[in-house]
């Protein structure tokens, strides 16, 4: 897996002060994507071992509170990420079973695959489906246009 | 015939006998009489200038000088050159004075039109009130300042604050009103005979009234130092009300209790909605809305809990059909462990309004309470937007409502800086030098007040805000001493002066990425401060070190220093210096690490501080605005959220409007009406809006510059 930008404090990507990290590679292609440049699977940079563990350090800082994680892209629920994505989340669950995955993809909640909800199933807020142009409507927050939906664990919104 | 160019560029003919007539003055003043030297010199002169056809004046005074210098009568030409000397001073004098009337007449002199953002100049009572002020700089600078004062004034070395009140006028700067011993024991306002209000409506009413009298007398800040304890007595004689007459309509007593209670609520509501229009409608004496701060927020009772919910959601809601944000008054909402801090507090719902309501309006600045106590030795809201009064007891008992700051003189550090060329033992000694400049300049803010009666501010010394009541033919000056009342020494620019002296952005490190440096602007600060604590054990007055804002200073002093020293990289380049011992607003760091470099800071300048941060929209995210606020808990005393909360009339965008040339321009739909727009900006610890009232070119640079930490 490649990705395009981490960010170890970030207030803008989910509720909280999270670590954010934009994977690249997703087939939506969006007409107006607010991340064109992520599309490509192979653009930005190669995911690494150490990058994973600089995030989990980042998140159990004991100076600057992290509420959790963040995953945006590109897609993070994309094919060819799903093993990172995946390993990534259960370790940070693992690591830190108070905080919070906030995640980011184009696919709906009712048409993901088995892979796919395997690697949700760490994730506490999804906010899903493709951005539509003639939805846009960025007076809410977390997300782009209307047809886009914010998942919560804790209401139930993700539960098979 | 020859023609004299006069100073105003206009002409007259040559006439001798105004020689002669000058030439005899100075004869007399040395006490010498010749009249035939006179007749000489002045027949000299005119023969020197029959030839041309246009002679200077001060080609002519010049000559004069000459012949006389060279003569044998040396006292007479000293005399004459002293004369001259005087007369050149007081008739520039006179200029300014002219210019400055005329600047406001044509609305075209943007040092005084937009010194403070507070100020609307364009209309007739503010423009007396600047007109007053211009009056009282000329006859303050000329007769009561003394001279050294006056040329470091006036050179830039320091900065006599507020000249246009004091010390023309027997006036202090900001305090804290004894709004609770007024309330509780009556006082008299105007013709009307006031006693202790019976509901919280009139409270409010009643506190508007101080509020709008009080800053007619002083020309800082008013503030009201936990109004949430001061009006809860009120709060409980509404319901007290509210209950009798449910008992006696309803019977039922839980019934009644119920009707009470919400009755109560709604009355506290409409009273600090009420007030909150009343501060933004009024005008004081000064020209300007008050500039009132509310601190509140360590109440528990039922009552407290009501006047600190009722203050936040008037806020939250706004102004009029626009729910514009108000810039006045200032709210600090004091935060304290076991009070509103954790989950478990009983107030955590009320810091969760009060986090609301900052992401929303900027407002309320945060009181860490124990880290208060630590820095200033008890716990108080600022005066103005930042002054922060020491512990001070009588009868074994801590007292600070009442109390007020005498006024402020700052120094221009970077100027020392510049002057010092990089050599580190030379800065220490002019630093040296200005000190005891400043330290005259604040001794005669005190002397000023020497033998003021009380009689000149009856709201402030006979009626109460000062927490005394004094006869009117009282003398006042014995409640400023022994640190009753503070008497501040500011500072501007570490930032550039570190620059200065080691180097700049372009050759040398930012201060921020050097820890040797780091110790350096501590070093200055620390001994700002051992100054003041030197002159306080002199003379028994509370000198304190305040950290200037420097609204308009921060403009005045970089362009003086650009006049004289040229642009230097890092220093006066920008067109402003930075606020106090702030961290560079350009560097772009995370609130966290902001906090850190200045945390250090207050300490020292425990006399007036503030910390801020500049945030993205966090309206939907007030979580992670906690996360920083708990941050700075036990880090710094007082934390401002900076965030944007621009909002536009015409096509409804919330968020940051572009400052462009032209004016602020709304990025959604590039409406740049004025009067169709809401813009808000961090002046200093105040906030202001730039768009109906500009700030000072400096400050607005400054503004423009601020990076988001986050």
């Amino acid at each position: 897996m490649n990705y395009h930008q981490y960010y170890p404090i970030d207030v803008v990507n989910g509720e909280g002060t999270r670590c954010t990290l934009f994977v690249s590679g997703c087939e939506h292609k969006c007409v107006g994507c607010h991340n064109a440049s992520t599309i490509k699977p192979d653009s930005g940079h190669p995911y690494t071992l150490e990058l994973e563990e600089q995030i989990l350090k980042d998140l159990g800082d004991p100076r600057i509170i992290r509420n959790g994680l963040s995953l945006s892209g590109g897609d993070p629920l994309y094919p060819g990420n799903l093993e990172a994505v995946g390993r990534l989340a259960r370790r940070v669950k693992e690591t830190y079973p108070d905080k919070n995955i906030w995640m980011w993809t184009g696919y709906v909640r009712e048409e993901l695959t088995p892979a796919q909800w395997d690697v949700v199933a760490y994730v506490d807020v999804l906010v899903d489906g493709p951005y539509i142009q003639a939805e846009r409507d960025i007076t809410q927050p977390w997300k782009g246009s209307r047809n886009q939906r914010i998942l919560r664990r804790e209401a139930g919104d993700l539960s098979l | 015939m020859t023609d004299i160019i006069k100073r105003d560029g206009s002409r007259q003919p040559f006439d001798i006998q105004r020689i002669i007539k000058a030439v005899a003055c100075a004869m007399n003043d040395a006490g010498l009489r010749d009249d035939d030297f006179v007749a000489s010199v002045a027949e000299s002169v005119r023969h020197a200038c029959e030839e041309k056809e246009t002679v200077d004046i001060y080609d002519v005074q010049s000559r004069v000088e000459n012949i006389m210098m060279r003569s044998r009568y040396k006292n007479a030409a000293r005399c004459y050159i002293e004369f001259r000397r005087t007369r050149d001073l007081e008739r520039e004098s006179r200029n300014t004075l002219n210019q400055e009337i005329l600047g406001i007449i044509n609305q075209d002199n943007e040092q005084i039109l937009n010194e403070n953002a507070n100020k609307d100049a364009k209309i007739i009572p503010t423009q007396r009130d600047l007109l007053a002020g211009v009056v009282a700089r000329y006859y303050a600078r000329q007769h009561i300042l003394p001279r050294n004062v006056c040329e470091a004034h006036d050179k830039g070395d320091i900065h006599f604050h507020d000249l246009d009140y004091s010390p023309f006028f027997p006036m202090f700067n900001c305090m804290l009103i004894d709004l609770e011993g007024m309330l509780s024991n009556g006082f008299k306002l105007g013709n009307a005979e006031i006693e202790t209000p019976k509901s919280i409506l009139t409270a409010t009413a009643i506190t508007a009234q101080i509020i709008a009298q009080v800053s007619s007398h002083i020309y800082g800040g008013t503030s009201i130092n936990e109004i949430d304890r001061i009006h809860a007595p009120y709060v409980r004689k509404t319901y007290d009300k509210h209950l009798a007459e449910g008992v006696r309509w309803i019977g039922e007593e839980e019934k009644a209790k119920a009707y009470a209670m919400e009755r109560t609520e709604k009355d506290c509501f409409d009273a600090y909605q009420a007030l909150e229009y009343e501060i933004n409608t009024l005008h004081t004496a000064n020209g300007q809305t008050p500039f009132v701060t509310f601190g509140f927020g360590l109440g528990t009772s039922w009552e407290e809990r009501l006047v600190q919910t009722s203050i936040l959601k008037n806020r939250i809601r706004g102004l009029g059909k626009n729910n514009k944000t108000p810039v006045f008054p200032k709210l600090v909402f004091a935060i304290r462990k076991g009070v509103n801090f954790s989950k478990d507090d009983p107030n955590y719902d009320i810091k969760q309004l009060a986090l609301e309501c900052a992401s929303k309006r900027m407002y309320p600045d945060i009181l860490n309470y124990d880290k208060l106590v630590e820095v200033t030795g008890s716990f108080k809201t600022p005066m103005g937007c930042r002054s922060f009064l020491g512990a001070y007891e009588e009868n074994g008992e801590l007292i600070h409502d009442g109390r007020n700051n005498l006024g402020v003189v700052s120094l221009n550090l970077p100027r020392i800086a510049l002057e010092s060329h990089g050599d580190e033992q030379r800065f220490w000694e002019l630093l040296e030098d200005r000190l005891s400049v400043a330290k005259d300049a604040l001794m005669c803010r005190i002397h000023r007040l020497d033998n003021v009666t009380a009689s000149v501010a009856p709201i402030l010394y006979v009626e109460g805000a000062c927490g005394v009541r004094l006869k009117p033919t009282d003398k006042v000056s014995h409640i400023f001493k022994n640190g009753r009342a503070s008497i501040s020494l500011g500072f501007i620019g570490i930032h550039e002066t570190i620059n200065a002296l080691y180097g700049n952005k372009e050759d040398g490190q930012h201060i921020y990425d050097n820890e040797q440096l780091r110790e350096k602007g501590l070093a200055i600060v620390q001994r700002l401060r051992s100054a003041v604590e030197e002159w306080k054990k002199e003379t028994g007055y509370g000198f304190s070190l305040y950290s200037t804002p420097s609204e308009s200073l921060c403009d005045r002093f970089c362009r003086l220093d650009e006049k004289e020293f040229g642009v230097v990289p890092g220093v006066t380049d920008k067109g402003y210096y930075t606020n106090s011992f702030h961290l560079d607003v350009e560097k772009k760091v995370t609130p966290y690490d902001k906090v850190d470099f200045e945390m250090e800071y207050p300490h020292h300048a425990s006399g007036g501080f503030i910390c801020y941060g500049e945030f993205p929209n966090m309206q939907h995210n007030t979580q992670a605005l906690e996360n920083v606020w708990d941050y700075t808990y036990d880090k710094v005393p007082y934390y401002g959220t900076n965030t944007p909360i621009d909002s536009c009339y015409s096509c409804g965008y919330e968020g940051e409007f572009d400052a462009t040339a032209r004016g602020f321009e709304c990025p959604s739909c590039k409406n740049r009406d004025s009067s169709k727009m809401s813009v808000t900006r961090r002046v200093c610890g105040y906030l202001g809006q730039p768009n109906s009232r500009p700030f000072i070119k400096g400050k607005q640079e400054e503004v423009t510059r601020r990076v988001k930490h986050l």
